[in-house]
């Protein structure tokens, strides 16, 4: 085995700390009986009840599942056409622009992109509430989806559309039985990249959202401001391991993508 | 031409984005025959490939498949089938899917499909790896599914572009012979395109060779190598000794300043041509029984033969292939009979070739 140096693993040690306490203090204190951030006195589930007990918050997280699931289902059938749109450009400069304007809409920061939708939505007459932040997620998880399968689409060799076409696939056959297929894992990756930036989307939510509407992370925010209850750790806590499951879900399958296509494939 | 004609082109010219890289290109092909396009790279053979599939489309001129115009045939509906050089096999399917892909396109049954299958893959002798992954497969396997996954269409013509490139040579010569074998088998034409001149004459029943997007020469492997048409011919079908001449009459060629008895005739009396000694038609003999003596240069083991470069006393450089061997700095006698020597025409508006 290669020998690492010591003091590599330190720093990492240290940037992982940095990183990570604020979160585990986090999770420490919401099983803590004594309903403070300090002195933890003894174990409870208490907050847990409270969270699971808690109807309005209920309904909130299905909230926001709902909206997380369905901006990034429909994100990733318009991502894709997208990338397959922005793929059949045949001049580069334009591809570059199109590219370049799909990178923008990633690299904006989230203050301006909820801004200018809630005056758009203003403009537009749409009602602040559910159908203003599915909008909004869907339109900020397109480009999230292009990114991940436009490079899976360039790496395709054209040949293989010839060859389909070659045995006698129509245009629809070729997309269907081979273009698609072989995006398939950057699909799925794209798919739990847009469901993740949804669930964890705070800026333009709070924007776009409006009186009895709300998703998870706007509520915690709004309760941390009306002051401490440790049900907000249990919470967060809840929603911290839903995401580490997403991120594993992600990895695993791009593991197996690497597998099926990466390992192995020609030269 | 008395076979039944399959395919032809009349006058096509392909233009890309303004340049010409098929210029105004006609022959006919029979049924059942195996046709090379032997050529450069950018000398338009996978251009008529990719027309004959159906890919592009002729800029200019018509294709022929059973004496009707194919333009607007998309390739999905072809009697064609290619192989292509990078396999383009489905890597999201294994071997068995990869070839039963057109069948199912077809909605064939899945008994059909399945017995037509195993009878491609045992063509091809691949029995038993139905199942394998293509990322399992090594590069020679991979060519046959290829070539099943082609030929389990029953294609009227199999195209096969550069499809041994990327194998390696003692593979590439085994699957020379399982081609040239298979053509037979299945009786189909088979359009081979490849710029590699010893598969182009092991394999063809006919040869194009093409440079700049026209036709240089058409015929036999036989014909091609020992009557090539012009120096660009000669040069690339093999090692050749080229040199500038007059003929004089017929049966008498002047080159290195000395007059040569030989075969060819119909030339204009004193016609500047271009004259063709292949190597191995080169013999080594004593400086004084050499009808051109050369000072050897440089000599190479090439294991069957010696291969003997050197200069004649007009500077005129000399390749011979021997099975003798000579010294560097000898001075050695050619000898060659009248029928190694073979006289072109030099052709005026193609001098840069």
């Amino acid at each position: 085995m290669k020998r690492t140096h010591w003091w590599g693993r330190v720093y990492l040690l240290i940037v992982f700390a940095v990183m990570y306490t604020p979160i585990v203090y986090l999770m420490y204190y919401s099983f803590n009986s004594g309903g403070a951030m300090h002195d933890f006195q003894s174990f409870t589930l208490e907050w847990y009840r409270d969270v699971l007990s808690d109807d309005r918050l209920l309904m909130i997280v299905l909230n926001t599942l709902v909206i997380a699931l369905l901006s990034a289902a429909i994100a990733t059938i318009l991502g894709v056409i997208g990338a397959l749109a922005i793929y059949y450009v045949k001049r580069q400069r334009t591809k570059n622009a199109l590219l370049a304007l799909n990178n923008v809409l990633i690299v904006s920061p989230d203050v301006i992109i909820g801004a200018s939708f809630l005056l758009l939505f203003t403009v537009a007459g749409i009602k602040l509430g559910f159908t203003s932040v599915l909008l909004s997620h869907i339109a900020f998880s397109v480009p999230i989806v292009v990114l991940m399968v436009l490079p899976k689409l360039e790496e395709m060799s054209p040949t293989l559309i010839d060859a389909a076409r070659d045995l006698g696939a129509g245009p629809w056959q070729v997309l269907s039985s081979v273009v698609l297929p072989f995006l398939a894992p950057s699909i799925w990756a794209g798919f739990f990249m847009a469901l993740t930036y949804s669930l964890d989307d705070f800026a333009v939510t709070f924007f776009v959202t409006g009186n009895g509407f709300s998703t998870l992370s706007v509520e915690i925010y709004s309760r941390a401001r009306q002051g401490i209850s440790l049900s907000i750790n249990a919470l967060s806590t809840l929603l911290f391991l839903f995401t580490m499951l997403l991120v594993i879900g992600y990895y695993v399958l791009s593991q197996k993508g690497g597998r099926m296509y990466g390992i192995g494939g020609r030269k | 031409m008395n076979g039944e004609e399959i395919i032809r082109f009349e006058r096509v010219t392909k233009e890309y984005d303004g340049m010409v890289v098929l210029d105004d290109v006609s022959f006919a092909m029979e049924r059942g025959k195996f046709y090379t396009l032997l050529g450069p790279s950018g000398c338009g053979k996978t251009t008529i490939l990719r027309l004959i599939a159906g890919f592009i489309e002729p800029t200019q001129g018509t294709i022929y498949f059973h004496g009707k115009p194919i333009h607007h045939v998309p390739p999905n509906k072809r009697q064609v089938n290619t192989v292509f050089q990078d396999y383009a096999l489905f890597p999201h399917l294994d071997v068995f899917e990869n070839v039963a892909f057109g069948l199912r396109i077809k909605k064939m049954k899945e008994a059909d499909i399945r017995q037509k299958v195993s009878e491609a893959l045992r063509f091809v002798n691949l029995e038993g790896y139905e199942r394998r992954r293509i990322q399992e497969m090594s590069g020679g396997q991979r060519q046959r599914v290829a070539i099943a996954r082609a030929i389990v269409n029953e294609p009227e013509v199999l195209l096969l572009d550069e499809p041994l490139s990327a194998l390696d040579l003692k593979l590439r010569t085994e699957m020379q012979y399982e081609l040239r074998e298979l053509q037979r088998r299945l009786g189909i034409t088979f359009i081979f395109v490849t710029h590699d001149q010893e598969e182009a004459l092991a394999m063809s029943d006919y040869i194009f060779v093409l440079n700049k997007g026209k036709i240089q020469q058409f015929g036999t492997p036989k014909e091609i190598y020992d009557e090539p048409i012009n120096r660009f011919v000669a040069d690339f079908i093999g090692e050749s000794n080229i040199l500038s001449g007059r003929m004089i009459e017929d049966f008498l060629v002047e080159f290195t300043g000395k007059r040569f008895e030989c075969v060819d005739r119909g030339f204009a009396p004193n016609e500047p041509v271009d004259v063709v000694i292949r190597p191995e038609d080169l013999e080594l003999v004593a400086p004084g029984d050499g009808q051109i003596v050369i000072r050897v240069d440089s000599l190479l083991f090439r294991g069957v033969h010696y291969e003997i470069c050197g200069y004649d006393e007009n500077g005129n450089e000399w390749l011979v292939h021997s099975t003798k061997k000579a010294e560097v700095g000898e001075t050695v006698g050619l000898r060659f009979e009248p029928e190694a020597i073979h006289v072109m025409r030099v052709e005026r508006e193609d001098e840069g070739a």
